[in-house]
């Protein structure tokens, strides 16, 4: 028996070399389609391109807005790894990363924000309502079997007005006709965690450290507590579960509400974070959704998040950043992201590509199709 | 000339998994062609391929004297082979007659020519004798019904050649009498019949020759009033076998289980099990007989804690355990091992370490203030997969990568792994073959022997002659009779309980309700 | 209170309400079609969308009707790029749904970009065409009845007629035809239309082309009646709400028809809202087809769960 450990790792080195494969050769292809995009929309493609792959890494003011980003997404993308785990499609983060930011701003904008408790109570208000937010959906499927996808679209749809409204007539404004709330006082905003004379990345916050937190507690929840391993049995299959004596509903609920929380915790980082420092309608900007595509490419495993959520956050900066220095609108990353989700989820592999060009189907074997289930 | 021919027929599936190799097989028009082997004897492939589901890799298969090759089902229906699964392909919520016509509809333009259709299921179904209402949808008839709408499907698409894939396994005795009075009849009126099976008596009286396969090819053809039993058994399986187990005398005065007044509701609202009373006692099995639907798989759901109740008691180990959850009965020392152990018994995505203790989550052992302890839970599946010779690379393996049988054990290894006090088992050897039949019969026995009381429900009731100590019949989710176990009790005496056709008076049954 | 009970009981409200049904009716058959064939179609939202700036950019250099089945092209091609991973890929078919619903929220404002020369809010610098209304003025020359009539019945969008005549032959369709009945037959049970050699992958692919071209039809009519012109993000959920009156019209084109004219009826009260209350914010009367939405399938799911607990099953 002295010998399996070095299998069970061997197997699980395999899946990993898998996983990154499948996710290497989706972004190439994407990026191929995007450049060919590119080229016949843009006046100048290689300097279009070209921005899009260096510029994130170019200044340290870019690398600021890159890694703000990863750890924004990192949390999206935890927030969905929860739910997909255990099976359910919960598309509710947005609406969370909204209700969540309007807590925090609540919170910040009495007296308390002015004190040292405006980070922590800002954080605990963010999380307690976008687990409520996440416990809606939850519990409606639960008690009533009312579809969650279409719930938690709806509670999105609710909170982003709920937001524009909010801002517009309660929050207090520095002047009428804004829609953005005041500023908020310098102990309720995540400090910049690098600044120095001779180094200093703007924007990059205490967000950072945030996510990396929520990914180990989120590691541990689910690999390391009971309630984790039946996260993962409810998620693989439910019947059996049940069968167990395991309560699928409670823990349906549960990741729900733990995801709400994520989600709630990202509203928090948007609004207290360096970029904003004060609540604006619209502010998320549709990052909450790309935790789809994180999630996915991670396959659902927390530690493999904030890797994947690294080089999507180029992605998406360089984009950003192209959009501003060259003709190329920045909603060109739409394409991009589709094309890795469609490709990732489905059961294309390296070998589907090789057989694609060397057309000769026989030459290779059958792709094996694991659902990439070794941790 | 043959009717229908295959020679040399190979069919690998992707994993490398054999499952034909080298099969000849001649039918001859007008016959009753019986084709047995154990299960993964490659029958099931052989159809399939026959049939256009499958395509082989190497072979060729002449009909009427000219060489054919199906690439699909659609195919070998225009060529006048009809086949009906073992798992029926019937829409529930459709009527007999959408089902029969399904896919080659009468029409009027555009629109489905319901009328015709219904004439021409009716027509079709006097002819050959396969009494069933068109109108009904099939979700609400008896299985036995069932199995003729799926007949009426193949013959309403002008099948010549009829595949029947083990047609008897869910039948009671009497509705197999009705299905070969039918069988008969279609070949009184020039059809062709080939019937997969592995109970040989069935084989041995309806048909005329019997094709043989093993591990994949085929052992020989030979004339049914040519073989005995006996001989056609040694040709399947190669070797003598005799399935016996030995069960040691046991005490069985103490009660461990009481079900009293059990009723439960299905999802249509129908009573599925309509007040219950059955005890059982340590160190006996109680095999529970009936046609499929009667409320056996329902009552066992019940006692687990897997199915709300409208009324009735259930005590385990002399505690009410009516208002208790799955997981506290397991504390009380219920196990069970499912029917369809794969997709309720197992979770394939997760290790098998962690399949292993998926029962025991409120178990000190493995989960303290809500965290795993992985070691323990690591020692456990060690010890487990040398115990029950469960082959895999590791407990970190996930069960999806195992073979069938291995997972198989892996549910044994975690239902047994502690003497259970409680045993329920649902159909525990269906769809598995004579060696894994032979292990986990030995297992359910060693298990009573240790003092258990089994609750078992089968299709098998030759199973269930082997296994149990008393014998209780449902029918309409009641008892209708209750037996001792003795030598002399026939499946035939069971058969007429089973239908409905007979039931005990309270004191027949008393002796053996104890 | 009087002003809207008195709107509320106007032909012109009647109006709005048929104008705000019919892209929601036309997605949710979409809607409905994929569901039965066994598919959950959470992509009618980036189908209707991308339907719009197909038929307002094609609008633009073609008659109406060229705009308007190019529109429908638009969502049919979507519907085969669905099937073609969830089917052909074997990918999970809600992940799918979402990566076009990310393509389209992308794509289409990458599209305007460059049809507009860098505007990226609005089409209003294209010259986009509408779908005209059928006029019916000369129903007024029926006596009594006939202005009424006319108030009614004329100026709605021609595919608001088409509409209402798709919800019959979906109908028919569905459960008169031989291919309504594999449809059904897939999506309830697929083993036996397989068996009976119906080509099952096809059927599920068709429906997903059918529905993602009845998606992009209702985007058209968003695009091309309802507004002139493409606004990033136009379809505002609209899609999402087509899923919920699915399951709300109990999976049947009347039920479908139902739900639609109650979730098109919320949306016509909050366009005449604004104009009747000054101080109801709009964004709360935004909120109303969503909130309605929410609550119509809390209700359905409880009488759902009520009619199973009368049969005695908890």
């Amino acid at each position: 028996m002295s010998n399996i450990p070095a299998i069970d790792r061997s197997s699980r080195w395999k899946t990993v070399r898998r996983e990154v494969g499948r996710a290497v050769g989706a972004l190439v292809i994407a990026l191929v389609v995007t450049f060919v995009i590119v080229l016949f929309t843009s006046k100048a493609p290689f300097d279009a391109f070209g921005q899009l792959l260096t510029a994130p890494a170019s200044k340290p003011r870019t690398i600021g807005l890159w890694l703000d980003d990863v750890a924004k997404l990192t949390v999206t993308g935890l927030a969905f790894s929860l739910v997909f785990q255990a099976r359910q499609f919960a598309m509710g983060v947005q609406g969370q990363v909204y209700i969540g930011a309007l807590a925090a701003t609540y919170v910040v904008l009495t007296p308390l924000g002015a004190t040292w408790a405006g980070i922590p109570l800002g954080i605990a208000a963010a999380m307690l309502a976008g687990a409520i937010y996440g416990f809606l959906p939850g519990i409606a499927k639960a008690k009533l079997g009312a579809n969650e996808i279409v719930s938690s679209l709806m509670l999105n749809y609710i909170a982003i007005e709920a937001c524009n409204f909010l801002v517009r007539v309660s929050l207090p404004k520095p002047q009428a006709g804004v829609l953005t709330t005041n500023e908020f006082p310098d102990t309720a905003v995540y400090p910049q965690l690098i600044k120095f004379d001779f180094l200093n990345i703007t924007r990059l916050d205490l967000g950072l450290v945030f996510a990396l937190v929520a990914v180990l507690v989120v590691w541990f929840a689910l690999y390391r507590t009971s309630w984790g391993l039946k996260l993962r049995l409810v998620g693989h299959n439910a019947r059996f579960a049940e069968y167990a004596g395991i309560k699928s509903t409670f823990i349906m609920v549960s990741a729900m509400t733990a995801s709400g929380a994520l989600g709630g915790l990202l509203g928090s980082m948007f609004v207290q974070g360096q970029g904003y420092g004060k609540l604006t309608v619209l502010f998320e900007g549709g990052l909450a959704f790309e935790g789809i595509l994180v999630a996915i490419v991670a396959r659902s495993r927390p530690l493999a998040v904030p890797i994947v959520a690294l080089f999507y956050g180029y992605l998406r900066q360089g984009a950003q950043l192209m959009n501003i220095r060259t003709d190329v609108p920045a909603e060109v990353i739409g394409v991009v992201t589709a094309i890795i989700i469609l490709l990732v989820s489905s059961s294309f592999s390296l070998n589907f590509v090789t057989r694609l060009f060397r057309r000769n189907p026989a030459a290779v074997a059958a792709p094996a199709t694991a659902g990439g289930a070794t941790k | 000339m043959a009717l229908l021919e295959a020679s040399g027929i190979g069919k690998v599936y992707p994993g490398g998994v054999v499952a034909n190799d080298g099969v000849n097989l001649v039918i001859e028009p007008g016959e009753v062609h019986a084709v047995v082997g154990e299960n993964g004897a490659g029958k099931s492939t052989l159809m399939k391929i026959l049939f256009g589901i499958e395509q082989p890799n190497a072979g060729t298969l002449t009909l009427d004297g000219r060489p054919v090759s199906f690439a699909n089902p659609r195919e070998a229906i225009d060529a006048g082979i009809g086949m009906v699964f073992q798992h029926f392909s019937l829409v529930p919520s459709f009527s007999v007659y959408e089902n029969v016509v399904l896919g080659s509809e009468p029409r009027a333009g555009i629109r489905l020519d319901r009328d015709k259709a219904i004439a021409e299921v009716r027509a079709l179904s006097d002819k050959f004798r396969l009494k069933v209402d068109p109108l009904p949808p099939v979700r609400t008839l008896p299985v036995g019904q069932q199995q003729r709408v799926e007949i009426l499907k193949a013959l309403y698409r002008n099948a010549r050649i009829l595949i029947l894939d083990e047609p008897t396994a869910v039948l009671a005795p009497q509705e197999v009498q009705e299905l070969f009075v039918a069988i008969r009849s279609l070949v009184a009126q020039g059809k062709t019949v080939i019937f997969i099976a592995h109970k040989l008596p069935e084989v041995l009286e309806i048909s005329n020759t019997i094709t043989v396969m093993r591990q994949g090819k085929t052992v020989g053809q030979v004339k049914t009033r040519e073989v005995t039993e006996k001989s056609l058994a040694a040709m399947m399986v190669g070797r003598e076998v005799a399935l016996r187990v030995e069960r040691k005398p046991t005490d069985q005065t103490q009660r461990v289980a009481a079900v009293s007044g059990l009723r439960v509701v299905n999802a249509l609202g129908t009573e599925v099990v309509a007040g219950l009373d059955l005890n059982v006692h340590s160190g006996e099995v109680v095999g529970l007989v009936g046609v499929e639907g009667n409320g056996q798989a329902e009552t066992l759901e019940a006692i687990a804690g897997l199915r709300s109740i409208v009324a009735g008691t259930i005590t385990i180990a002399n505690e009410n355990a009516t208002p208790m959850s799955v997981l506290e009965r397991r504390g009380l020392g219920l196990a069970s091992i499912p029917e369809d152990r794969i997709a309720q018994g197992l979770s394939t995505g997760s290790t098998v370490a962690e399949n292993l203790v998926a029962t025991r989550l409120n178990d000190k052992r493995y989960v303290r203030n809500g965290l795993l302890d992985l070691k323990a839970i690591r020692a456990n599946a060690v010890r487990l997969i040398e115990q029950f010779s469960i082959r895999v690379g590791g407990p970190n393996y996930t069960v999806g990568t195992l073979s069938g049988g291995n997972m198989q054990k892996v549910v044994v290894a975690r239902e047994l792994s502690e003497q259970p006090k409680l045993l329920l088992v649902n159909q525990p050897t269906r769809g598995v073959d004579l060696g894994a039949t032979q292990f986990i019969w030995r297992t359910i026995t060693d298990a009573r022997d240790a003092g258990a009381a089994v609750l078992l429900s089968s299709a098998d009731l030759g199973e269930l002659l082997a296994l149990s100590d008393r014998l209780l019949v449902l029918y309409r989710g009641k008892i209708v009779a209750a037996f001792i176990n003795t030598p002399d009790l026939t499946p035939e005496t069971l058969g007429t309980y089973m239908l409905g056709l007979s039931t005990q008076t309270a004191d027949e049954m008393k002796a053996a309700l104890k | 209170m009087m002003e809207l009970f008195v709107t509320v009981f106007s032909a012109a409200f009647f109006v709005t309400i048929i104008r705000t049904t019919t892209p929601l009716l036309l997605a949710t058959l979409g809607g409905l079609i994929a569901d039965l064939s066994g598919a959950l179609n959470v992509a009618l939202e980036g189908m209707m969308l991308i339907g719009c700036l197909t038929a307002v950019i094609v609008s633009v250099y073609a008659p109406w009707y060229v705009a308007v089945a190019a529109g429908l092209g638009a969502g049919a091609l979507l519907g085969l790029i669905m099937a073609f991973f969830a089917y052909r890929m074997k990918a999970d078919i809600i992940l799918v749904g979402f990566a076009i619903n990310i393509l389209a929220t992308g794509g289409t404002v990458f599209a305007l970009a460059l049809a507009t020369g860098g505007d990226k809010g609005t089409s209003i610098n294209l010259q986009s065409k509408a779908i005209p209304a059928v006029d019916l003025g000369f129903l007024s020359g029926i006596p009594v009845v006939g202005p009424t009539l006319t108030a009614l019945l004329s100026g709605h969008s021609v595919l608001s007629w088409l509409a209402a005549f798709l919800v019959f032959a979906v109908w028919y369709f569905l459960y008169r035809t031989p291919w309504g009945l594999w449809l059904r037959g897939v999506g309830e049970y697929p083993a036996a239309p397989e068996a009976a050699g119906i080509p099952v992958n096809r059927i599920r692919t068709l429906s997903l082309v059918v529905s993602g071209a009845l998606a992009g039809l209702g985007g058209a009519q968003l695009a091309m009646f309802n507004y002139v012109g493409f606004t990033r993000d136009m379809t505002a959920g609209r899609g999402f709400i087509a899923l919920g009156a699915v399951l709300l019209g109990a999976r049947h084109p009347v039920g479908a028809l139902l739900a639609a004219l109650l979730f098109g009826a919320f949306e016509a009260l909050a366009v005449v809202m604004p104009g009747l209350f000054n101080d109801i914010p709009a964004e709360l009367i935004r909120m109303i087809p969503f909130v309605v939405t929410i609550a119509a399938l809390v209700l359905f799911s409880i009488r759902a769960q009520r009619a199973l607990a009368l049969r005695g099953v908890k």
